[in-house]
């Protein structure tokens, strides 16, 4: 089969005159699509969907929008603009030449690296690829297939990668990223969190804003690498990222202001009467949020990690926002850690893990920030909060040890009691699941969710974002 | 022939211990490389083939035993037939280029080719007194067997990987990536281990008293982590999990 490349696959990559990748992707591509078909968004491929379609990295190129049938997508490959003479901005390598190619020694862990951020972009389509079936608004439908050609358009950016520095086995990685499957019990996908299915929207929506939020620091520090071709196609992954996370943080928001007007009408905070009258009530927000912020965290990694240390020292994976620290090299600094067994001062390089979660739960702060002004603004003195970094670990220093969301160590018998008012049980979850009831009629919003404030590209709240066939 | 080689060895050995990575390539007439591979071996009760053939086996061997790591490029041009092979045989990896096969026009296609002789099937053996085709399939009849019954047909990169004569066959559009990354990457790794592993992987299967000194894996560990490049200041195991790169001494022994 051939490919009409610029017409099929923007790019600003010269695709059209790169016999390697052709060949890559003459490949890869059919196998992409028939990935799609399979595991994509299920009973989804003739319905027009008002879609933002990349065609350029500039301010105009990176936003078309236009009705697509998902599997005509034009999913391209974008990698953002050259900085001049770049320099490497940390480690040992500090002030070198970044490297426009893989350099030899680094190339498995580059591999590795960029097979595992690979991993979770058509993972995470997967794991949603259900939720179209119970969406609670045209709107929402559409805002859930954006996020999923997306998230293929960011599994090609790395796959672009892999065929484009990485020869034979960067191919044969590039496979098997469409070969293993969400959940799947022989060949599951590489990162826990990524197997576990998304059946709810306020899941979704947790998982966009908290999950996606987790995809975001770790594109941030990717976009620092000194290999500069990874670091520029971050760059430009960034750009849309940041939607999924506006999804995310309206999708809760949205959630938060239904409730609040239930209580309103309602006039109690009875959750039981909250519930009957077909609205989420906030402890069961708060119990999803507990759950998806600490199971992110963990994407983090350990606390003190060697792996973290020898990404810094050799240029392969910086801070997020490298430029706004002092020190770029952190051979002799350290840092002061709490474990569960008191304050431990380890060394910055190895604690680099620690540090881009603290930048991580500050990003988190904002969103929940709007959430309770909704509230308070609503008249009641309710909070919902983010639980300490030490609740619910399963990874790292504070993985399985007893702590409140407050950060309080307890003994293990009051732990396992009180975690049924911490996280969601198997009732809140058959609840939530049991709102799920599709609305399809453009304007319309299903009862446990209020309208967005605004439309998409200026079009109004009920336009026909995607046209069902 | 064997002499310049024996002597580019012993010069590099000598004089360069900082050159960890010796790459062989050959360049000339395959078919020249058989016929004198036929010659030596019809004659072989002459003295001078005896000399001959013995002086080829010692430099051979002398590969085998030497710290570097050795990688053979299989390009078009080259002539690894018979005695050159063993070459490709000696090497810790070989790269050879995949030409697509080219259905319409000329059958012989430009892409290197190589091809075993009689003098590969027992006139060389290593210091294990096995050929290297019997240290490269462990002593395994069959593969063998199979390379036996095509001796002096022309190979390409596709077969040659078939029946396990060579280790890698990037084609065209691979090639200078995956041969500069591979000897990247080797140069960037500890000169000792290397020099441990390449010796173990050298000599499997059986062993004689030359292996025992040359390709025991217990005797190399004990040296390996003994060496500064291990336990020094800056070595390997005293930085491991710091996120600092050891400062290793480049000069193999």
């Amino acid at each position: 089969m051939s490919i009409n490349y610029s017409e099929k696959i923007p790019n600003n990559v010269d695709l059209a005159n790169d016999r390697k990748l052709q060949r890559a992707l003459e490949h890869w591509q059919p196998r992409f699509l028939t990935w799609w078909q399979e595991q994509g968004p299920r009973d989804s491929s003739s319905d027009d969907v008002y879609l933002r379609t990349a065609v350029g990295v500039d301010a105009q190129g990176w936003a078309s929008y236009g009705y697509v049938k998902m599997p005509d997508y034009r999913w391209g490959i974008f990698l953002a603009d050259p900085i001049a003479d770049r320099k490497i901005g940390f480690g040992d390598h500090y002030g070198e030449p970044a490297w426009q190619q893989v350099p030899g020694e680094l190339r498995s862990q580059f591999r590795r690296i960029i097979v595992t951020q690979g991993d979770t972009e058509p993972a995470s389509v997967e794991q949603q690829h259900l939720l179209g079936l119970t969406c609670p608004s045209l709107y929402d439908l559409r805002n859930l297939f954006q996020v999923n050609v997306e998230e293929g358009r960011h599994l090609w950016a790395m796959v672009y990668l892999l065929h484009g520095y990485f020869g034979r086995d960067g191919r044969e990685e590039a496979e098997q990223l469409l070969a293993r499957h969400s959940g799947d019990r022989d060949n599951p996908r590489i990162l826990g969190t990524f197997n576990e299915p998304i059946s709810d929207w306020l899941s979704f929506f947790m998982f966009t804003y908290f999950t996606d939020r987790d995809g975001k620091f770790q594109l941030k520090s990717l976009a620092e690498s000194g290999f500069d071709p990874l670091a520029r196609t971050c760059r430009f992954m960034l750009t849309e990222e940041a939607h999924h996370m506006f999804v995310g943080e309206t999708g809760v928001g949205r959630v938060v202001r239904r409730t609040l007007e239930v209580m309103k009408e309602l006039g109690t905070d009875d959750p039981a009467a909250i519930r009957a009258h077909g609205a989420v009530d906030l402890a069961t927000i708060q119990r999803y949020l507990n759950f998806w912020f600490t199971s992110s965290l963990d994407l983090f990694g350990s606390e003190v990690s060697s792996n973290a240390a020898s990404s810094f020292a050799s240029g392969i994976k910086g801070r997020p926002d490298e430029d706004r620290y002092e020190d770029h090299v952190c051979a002799d600094a350290t840092l002061e850690l709490e474990t569960p067994d008191g304050t431990e001062s380890v060394s910055l390089r190895n604690a680099m893990n620690e540090v881009m979660r603290d930048a991580y739960i500050k990003d988190c702060e904002i969103g929940l920030k709007r959430w309770n002004m909704q509230i308070k603004r609503a008249g009641y003195d309710i909070v919902l909060r983010l639980p300490s970094k030490h609740f619910c670990r399963s990874i790292g220093a504070w993985a399985g040890v007893p702590v409140d969301p407050e950060g309080k160590l307890l003994d293990q018998q009051d732990y396992d009691q009180r975690l049924a008012d911490w996280l969601p049980s198997e009732s809140d979850r058959a609840f939530v699941h049991s709102l799920m009831q599709r609305v399809v009629e453009p304007g319309k919003m299903a009862g446990w969710t209020a309208p967005p404030d605004r439309g998409i590209n200026k079009h109004p709240v009920d336009y026909e974002y995607v046209r069902l066939h | 022939m064997a002499r310049e080689l024996d002597d580019a060895i012993l010069l590099l050995r000598t004089n360069e211990p900082e050159i960890g990575i010796w790459v062989l390539k050959t360049r000339g007439d395959l078919n020249a490389v058989l016929k004198t591979d036929a010659i030596l071996m019809r004659r072989r009760s002459h003295w001078l083939v005896k000399e001959t053939i013995g002086m080829l086996r010692r430099t051979l061997a002398r590969l085998d035993v030497s710290s570097r790591s050795m990688f053979a490029l299989i390009e078009p041009g080259s002539c690894f037939g018979g005695t050159l092979l063993e070459l490709v045989f000696a090497a810790d990896r070989s790269y050879m280029l995949a030409t697509p096969e080219d259905e319409s026009t000329a059958p012989v296609s430009t892409g290197p080719v190589i091809a075993t002789s009689m003098i590969n099937f027992g006139a060389f053996p290593m210091v294990n007194h096995l050929t290297r085709l019997q240290t490269r399939f462990c002593g395994d009849g069959s593969p063998i067997e199979k390379v036996f019954n095509q001796t002096g047909e022309p190979f390409r990169a596709d077969e040659a990987a078939r029946l396990g004569l060579v280790t890698f066959t990037p084609d065209e559009l691979d090639w200078d990536d995956e041969v500069r990354i591979a000897i990247e990457e080797r140069a960037s790794l500890s000169p000792d281990a290397l020099t441990g592993m390449e010796a173990n992987l050298r000599f499997a299967g059986n062993e004689t008293m030359e292996t025992r000194i040359f390709g025991r894996l217990s005797a190399w560990q004990n040296w390996i982590f003994n060496r500064p490049n291990a336990v020094g200041e800056q070595g390997a195991l005293k930085v491991f999990g710091s996120g600092s790169k050891p400062n290793f001494s480049w000069e193999r022994i």
